[in-house]
């Protein structure tokens, strides 16, 4: 058996105590901390920090707290209980989960083939076409329901598709509606500028000199596309990938309005807690998850992004 | 040389103080639970279902009674009243539900307070034949208080297209019909996820007004199963519905009836029809009716506007208003008095199904309060996602 010698602990307090004749430790951290907490910078700041906790930090804190209180209680005075995650695990809400995530990632990717030969006309064709733009951004000012509910008027039987069909040509449009096809159709016309423009602004950042000189080089068009445009737009993909893939995960409109809930979304599932099974920690459990899911998706990826290089250009 | 010697530094921190003592005063009375200090005779705060928020019925109250009016939707009766559970008393005056609450739960939790019955007993005289006094819903329990008014109602089971499925057959299969094999594929659900339960339960051939054994929430989870299963779509809109009904989407929808169809007829397809079976479970009948009840909240600062309001909407013309709201047309109490019946045109009575209506009331168990409803939203719930 070893016998102790000098404990960390003991080591610990000489440090704190420090040499005679200095203040301790502790007393100079705390005197830094209040000529810090005096600077100017830092109490201009406390509005906007109180703000910021009382209106994001606040309602997220709130519904992790619910999500840890007994099902169906409506207070946080209780004491803490991780029933409504086993409750989340041991039922078929993967179910909505997996088709969230697979919507999710279905959207992203068509978004980014369809997006990348726009964002690359945007930038190079048309060099920021104002029309262009506007023709782009003006939907983003309408309401997401009234834009889906356009599209269910078109593709309606005996809508303005079929209608127009059965009029001019006699022909007859199967059901368009009510499926996960048009489903995916409406989350892809929603979410396109979340994808398009972050792309465009990638696309802007290659270099024409880079793309010039891998030309001269000997590279081809596929090989230019790879190994340079590619990786030098990498940073507004990365973020049009995210937004879009990020609000599709927590969209409920187009699942319901177009799809006819032919798919259960997650969201859905949250909305159904919180009004007719009035099980608010359930609610808060799914959305803690939701959440748990997005932040950890977000953080990975901005680590890899360098915002600052991205947004100024340089 | 000026007489105001003030920095920039003076002049930001007198406007920061400023722009704080103009922002507390204006939060406070922006909440209305604040408000209620404030001089509560000239506002009022109605928590209702969708249509007494109308402007064609608070707007003359508005003008007649110079009161600021504030409305707000109930979304669903259990999240009205746990809003009050919660501490929301403070905030309204009036909250409009479905029946069984006022009597069940709200007053015996001392959520809401009874009505003066010299001043409100009379109305019930003018009312239909099966609302007038004392009308159970709007008693308590021991049938000696008045704890609310009635006034919109209606029927509440499915809805066909009558030229694809007949009024007669619908009614003689009842719900049974959306069992039937030829009918896959050809009818959608209305989820309003409460209602669906209710006639879930009545499809699987018991009332759901009772507990159940195991043996019926079995028959309940294969009902809900395939009805979500071989439903063509599923949408919480009911205007949506009956887009789909009369597009030939499909042939007829599980949970509706007057409330979610009347709109559609109103606009002049009287082939969308409401139907109540003519037979069931509950005690040998298989549709439901929902009344409302409105009733005052135990408000410790009550509007004195509260029961004003009350009386006002038992006028015939606003009666006419109430029943014709935007967003759902619906039967009222006040058809009992002629002049109420005689300001309806002959289309508006067809929309609100009024040929039918006293034969459907008949045939018709009133909504109540099932006990088992958690432990059935949740088969129910999980049904829908894994369909």
């Amino acid at each position: 058996m070893n016998a102790p010698g000098p404990s960390s602990l003991t080591q610990a307090r000489i440090d704190d105590t420090g040499d005679a004749g200095t203040p301790p430790a502790r007393e100079r951290g705390l005197k830094a901390l209040s000529t810090w907490a005096r600077q100017p910078g830092f109490l201009l700041s406390l509005p906007a920090l109180a703000v910021f906790i009382a209106g994001f930090i606040g309602p997220l804190a709130l519904v992790v707290l619910y999500s840890v209180m007994p099902a169906r209680s409506f207070g946080v005075d209780n004491l803490p209980t991780l029933e409504n995650f086993v409750t989340i695990f041991q039922d078929s809400y993967y179910l909505s989960f997996a088709w969230s995530i697979g919507l999710a990632l279905a959207t992203t990717v068509i978004l980014m083939l369809i997006c990348w030969p726009v964002a690359y006309g945007l930038s190079r064709v048309f060099r920021r076409s104002m029309i262009l733009t506007l023709l782009l951004v003006l939907p983003l000012f309408v309401s997401e329901n009234v834009r889906l509910f356009g599209w269910v008027l078109t593709l309606l039987n005996h809508g303005i598709l079929d209608g127009s069909l059965r009029t001019l040509f006699g022909w007859e449009v199967p059901e368009l509606l009510y499926n996960v096809p048009v489903t995916i159709l409406g989350m892809v016309y929603v979410y396109l500028p979340f994808m398009l423009f972050p792309m465009a602004l990638g696309v802007s950042m290659i270099p024409e000199s880079c793309r010039e000189a891998a030309f001269d080089m000997g590279a081809t068009r596929s090989q230019v596309f790879r190994e340079v445009e590619i990786p030098l737009a990498m940073p507004g993909i990365l973020i049009g990938a995210l937004l879009t893939f990020v609000l599709v995960l927590g969209s409920i409109s187009e699942a319901k309005i177009l799809g006819g809930q032919s798919v259960i979304m997650i969201a859905h599932d949250i909305e159904t807690a919180f009004t007719y099974a009035q099980n608010w920690p359930l609610g808060s459990a799914l959305s803690t998850l939701l959440i748990l899911l997005t932040g950890v998706l977000v953080i990975g990826l901005l680590s890899k992004l360098n915002l600052d290089k991205l947004l100024s250009r340089k | 040389m000026s007489k105001f010697n003030v920095n920039r530094r003076d002049f930001l921190k007198g406007m920061g103080m400023a722009a704080g003592a103009a922002a507390v005063p204006g939060t406070l009375w922006s909440n209305p639970g604040w408000a209620a200090s404030a001089d509560r005779a000239r506002e009022l705060n109605i928590l209702v279902w969708e249509g007494y928020n109308s402007p064609n019925v608070l707007d003359p109250f508005r003008t007649s009674f110079d009161t600021k009016v504030s409305a707000q939707n109930v979304i669903s009766d259990p999240d009205a009243v746990n809003k009050l559970r919660a501490g929301e008393t403070k905030v309204w005056d009036l909250v409009n539900l479905n029946n069984p609450w006022a009597r069940e739960m709200l007053y015996p939790e001392g959520l809401i307070k009874p009505l003066d019955q010299d001043r409100f007993r009379p109305y019930f005289d003018r009312m239909l034949e099966e609302f007038k006094w004392p009308y159970k819903w709007a008693m308590s329990l021991d049938q000696k208080e008045l704890l609310g008014m009635t006034q919109r109602f209606g029927p509440l089971s499915f809805v066909v297209n009558t030229d694809k499925i007949s009024r007669a057959t619908a009614e003689d299969q009842g719900f049974n019909l959306f069992m039937d094999p030829a009918m896959k594929g050809r009818y959608g659900m209305l989820t309003w996820a409460n209602w669906n339960i209710y006639h879930m339960c009545i499809t699987a051939g018991f009332t759901p007004f009772k507990e159940h054994t195991e043996a019926e929430f079995k028959e309940f989870e294969k009902v809900a199963r395939y009805l979500f299963k071989n439903a063509k779509l599923l949408s919480d809109d009911h205007l949506m519905m009956n887009q789909a009904l009369i597009t030939g989407s499909i042939d007829a929808y599980f949970t509706g009836g007057t409330y979610s169809c009347s709109i559609a007829r109103m606009d002049g397809f009287s082939n969308v029809r409401g139907i109540t079976p003519k037979s069931g479970p509950i005690n040998g009948k298989g549709g439901i009716v929902w009344i409302e009840v409105t009733s005052v909240v135990n408000n410790p600062q009550l509007s004195p506007r509260a029961e004003d309001f009350l009386e006002y909407v038992q006028r015939p013309d606003v009666s006419k208003q109430v029943a014709f709201a935007e967003g759902s047309h619906n039967p009222v109490t006040q058809l009992g008095m002629k002049e109420v019946r005689d300001a309806f045109s002959k289309e508006e009575l067809d929309a609100i199904q009024y040929d039918s209506l006293e034969w459907e009331l008949e045939h018709c168990a009133d909504y109540d309060v099932n006990p088992d409803y958690d432990r059935m939203l949740e088969i129910y719930t999980q049904a829908r996602r894994e369909a």
